[in-house]
């Protein structure tokens, strides 16, 4: 590798934290080396083939289970050509149904989340109750063949974990937990529950789902794309785990490239990173080299301090990116004290299109939970097409490459992706997708 | 021209990278015997061997220059392993940083007491022999702003003061003292390539203010400073001299 340093990172033993997140390396996966096809990213074909072997059969992430704590509460999210309403019922529990009125087919509800009594469809004012029965039907003595005979909406099953819930298009999917595998033992430690909205944004990008989850999931395009970010995390010495559908990366944070000589001074991100665990970059008399161990420490020792519990937490976690894909489309950067989620959707019908959610939470400080003059308020959510707003340096940095990735995927002279060892990850994510689309013993493309 | 070095003992305070480094290769290809300094272990290791291909003496031991007594010990370390001391370069430095007090102390206890702490240890040896020259290390943000009103920029500039002072109180017993006020300089691991990897609109509009349309490199400054140290200088003392490349904007009368 183009590295000009060789650095061995310090990290947790993995039989310290018995009841934490497992840090054991996963034995990696033999995949190969062949090209994935680029067609899958644009071929309406194996758009058609996804919907009906992937999204209409998988768990999905719906919402924040806090946006829906009271009876009525609801949550509306699309998916490709459906849209859902996972609805909190009068005895607290969750049920899910399409979005939809079974008289002419209309929409109940706009995306978005809220409170209704009924669900009153707008075009005839056909009522439902919460759990989707039909409630009213005006002027039902003029429909001979009576109300439709299910007598309600079709339900589907729906779940909640780690403060979000979940549904699925297929009424004979697997129970949530059995779908999650690892996730929940790897993730709970974080408890994301705690956490509240910090941001939540929808942006139109210009590419496939697949391209937006190839970028998250791979550190290889660190020093291509973001040569900033060599002064603030090791893009080079991270732990790659495959699992059985999902997968992650370790990713030492406050911490050098070895891709650059280590510089004497501390760079301006890993000053901030200090400054947020309340220490003083200037009282530091450490090498660059040292910080993230010592801010490590600190925020152990000092933690409680500011009304943060990380005791369920790695020390690597209080530092590092535990990134988790769960699959398909949710790429998870964990930290001790935020949350940077993002959903990656297909667009309804083309496969040149999709929809990336920004979803971001954190842990409150204990002044924040306490303070009178500003109160925590939820942000409104936000939609913007691709490039219509800045997200941030480092996402826009991601956004940039994408559209011309999606056009360059349908070049005559462009077979398939070409992945090296550091994609290990996506080749995985591939594989996934084959096992779903193909069958494990089907098609090998 | 001979710009007489050769033979003569240097003391450089932070020689393990960027100018020190430079200013140390520059010495010792002219034929100086070195004792260097730095924080690493690792770094003064390394740099010394790299600078033994020269084929003079050089020794090196690491040092924080915060911890006073360690340093004076470093001090008279130096002058004794190199038998005497002709030449001295105290080029350490805090760095830079705002938004905190303990700035302030850090450019003080390290880039003002540093170069303090060396020029008393070394001028009994030099004023003994009726003979020495002494080059401090400034900025041109002393001169003119760089990274907001900070701790490193003030007291850089009082060297530049004290140094002229120090010229006027030794000038009889053969010492000159000198200041050189580097600007921008750009090299692996130095602050520079961080800013320009990091904060890339500020880098360029700072190399738009450069006539030449870059930074400087280390040994452009070494040049300087090997020059001053010299006695092919032996008519400059008290001088302040700017290398920069045409960065700074006013006009040094």
């Amino acid at each position: 590798m183009d590295v000009k340093r060789h650095v061995t990172v310090q990290r947790v033993d993995p039989q310290a934290w018995p009841n934490g997140t497992p840090v054991e390396k996963a034995e990696d996966p033999d995949l190969g080396t062949k090209i994935i096809p680029a067609d899958r990213y644009f071929s309406p074909e194996f758009m058609a083939l996804e919907w009906q072997h992937i999204w209409s059969k998988v768990w999905l992430l719906g919402g924040r289970a806090d946006d829906m704590p009271e009876p009525g509460d609801y949550i509306c999210t699309d998916i490709g050509k459906e849209s859902v309403l996972i609805v909190r019922q009068p005895d607290l529990s969750l049920r899910a149904f399409h979005n939809v009125c079974m008289h002419r087919g209309n929409r109940l509800r706009p995306e978005g989340f809220g409170n209704v009594e009924k669900f009153r469809c707008l075009y005839h004012h056909w009522a439902y109750a919460l759990d989707g029965q039909i409630d009213h039907i005006p002027d039902l003595d003029t429909f001979p063949q009576g109300a439709p005979p299910a007598g309600r909406i079709p339900g589907l099953p729906v779940g909640d974990w780690g403060g979000f819930v979940w549904f699925s298009l297929n009424p004979d999917v697997e129970p949530l937990e059995t779908y999650l595998g690892s996730i929940p033992q790897n993730l709970d430690p974080y408890h994301f529950d705690q956490m509240v909205w910090t941001r939540d944004i929808t942006v139109e990008w210009e590419c496939n789902w697949k391209a937006s989850v190839d970028a998250f999931n791979e550190s290889y395009h660190v020093q291509g794309t973001h040569p900033q970010l060599k002064w603030y995390l090791d893009d080079v010495n991270i732990q790659i785990d495959c699992y059985e559908r999902h997968s992650r990366y370790l990713i030492p944070f406050a911490a050098i490239s070895p891709r650059v000589e280590l510089p004497s001074a501390i760079p301006p991100a890993i000053d901030e990173i200090m400054r947020k665990a309340g220490m003083d970059p200037a009282e530091y008399e450490g090498r660059v080299s040292d910080i993230r161990v010592d801010v490590q420490k600190f925020m152990r020792a000092n933690g409680h301090r500011f009304g943060k519990d990380y005791s369920d937490l790695n020390d690597d976690q209080l530092t590092d990116d535990y990134h988790y894909m769960i699959f398909p489309n949710l790429s998870l950067n964990a930290h001790a004290d935020d949350l940077m989620l993002f959903r990656q959707r297909p667009h309804a019908t083309d496969p040149n299109k999709m929809y990336y959610d920004i979803w971001m939470f954190g842990l409150l400080s204990e002044d924040e939970k306490n303070s009178p003059d500003k109160p925590y308020r939820r942000p409104r959510h936000q939609h913007y097409k691709h490039g219509d707003k800045t997200i941030g340096t480092v996402l826009d940095q991601d956004a940039f490459n994408l559209p011309t990735v999606q056009k360059g995927m349908q070049s005559a002279g462009f077979p398939g992706l070409w992945l090296g060892q550091q994609e290990l990850r996506l080749r995985h994510f591939h594989k996934v997708i084959e096992d779903y689309v193909y069958g494990p013993a089907g098609e090998t493309k | 021209m001979d710009l007489g070095l050769q033979g003569k003992k240097a003391i450089i305070v932070g020689a393990a990278r960027g100018i020190g480094m430079a200013t140390a290769e520059v010495l010792a290809r002219e034929g100086c015997d070195l004792a260097i300094t730095a924080r690493s272990e690792d770094g003064v290791k390394d740099a010394v061997a790299a600078l033994k291909r020269y084929g003079t003496k050089v020794v090196g031991k690491a040092c924080n220059v915060k911890k006073a007594d360690d340093y004076k010990e470093w001090l008279a370390w130096a002058i004794e392993a190199l038998d005497g001391v002709d030449i001295l370069v105290p080029i350490t430095s805090a760095g830079g940083g705002l938004g905190s007090e303990k700035y302030w102390q850090n450019a003080f206890d390290v880039d003002v007491m540093g170069p303090v702490r060396a020029v008393e240890a070394v001028i009994p040896t030099m004023t003994e022999q009726q003979s020495g020259s002494i080059v401090l290390i400034a900025t041109t943000s002393a001169g003119e702003a760089m990274g907001g009103p900070q701790a490193y920029n003030a007291m850089k500039a009082s060297l530049v003061t004290w140094g002229k002072q120090l010229a006027l109180a030794h000038g009889k017993d053969g010492i000159r003292v000198n200041v050189v006020s580097p600007g921008p300089i750009e090299f692996e691991g130095g602050n520079w390539e961080m800013i320009k990897g990091t904060m890339e609109k500020f880098y360029t509009s700072q190399l738009r203010q450069q006539p030449s349309g870059r930074l400087g490199r280390p040994e452009e400054v070494a040049r300087a400073i090997a020059f001053l140290a010299s006695e092919a200088a032996s008519w400059c003392n008290g001088s302040h001299l700017v290398v920069d490349g045409g960065f700074t904007n006013r006009t040094h009368f």
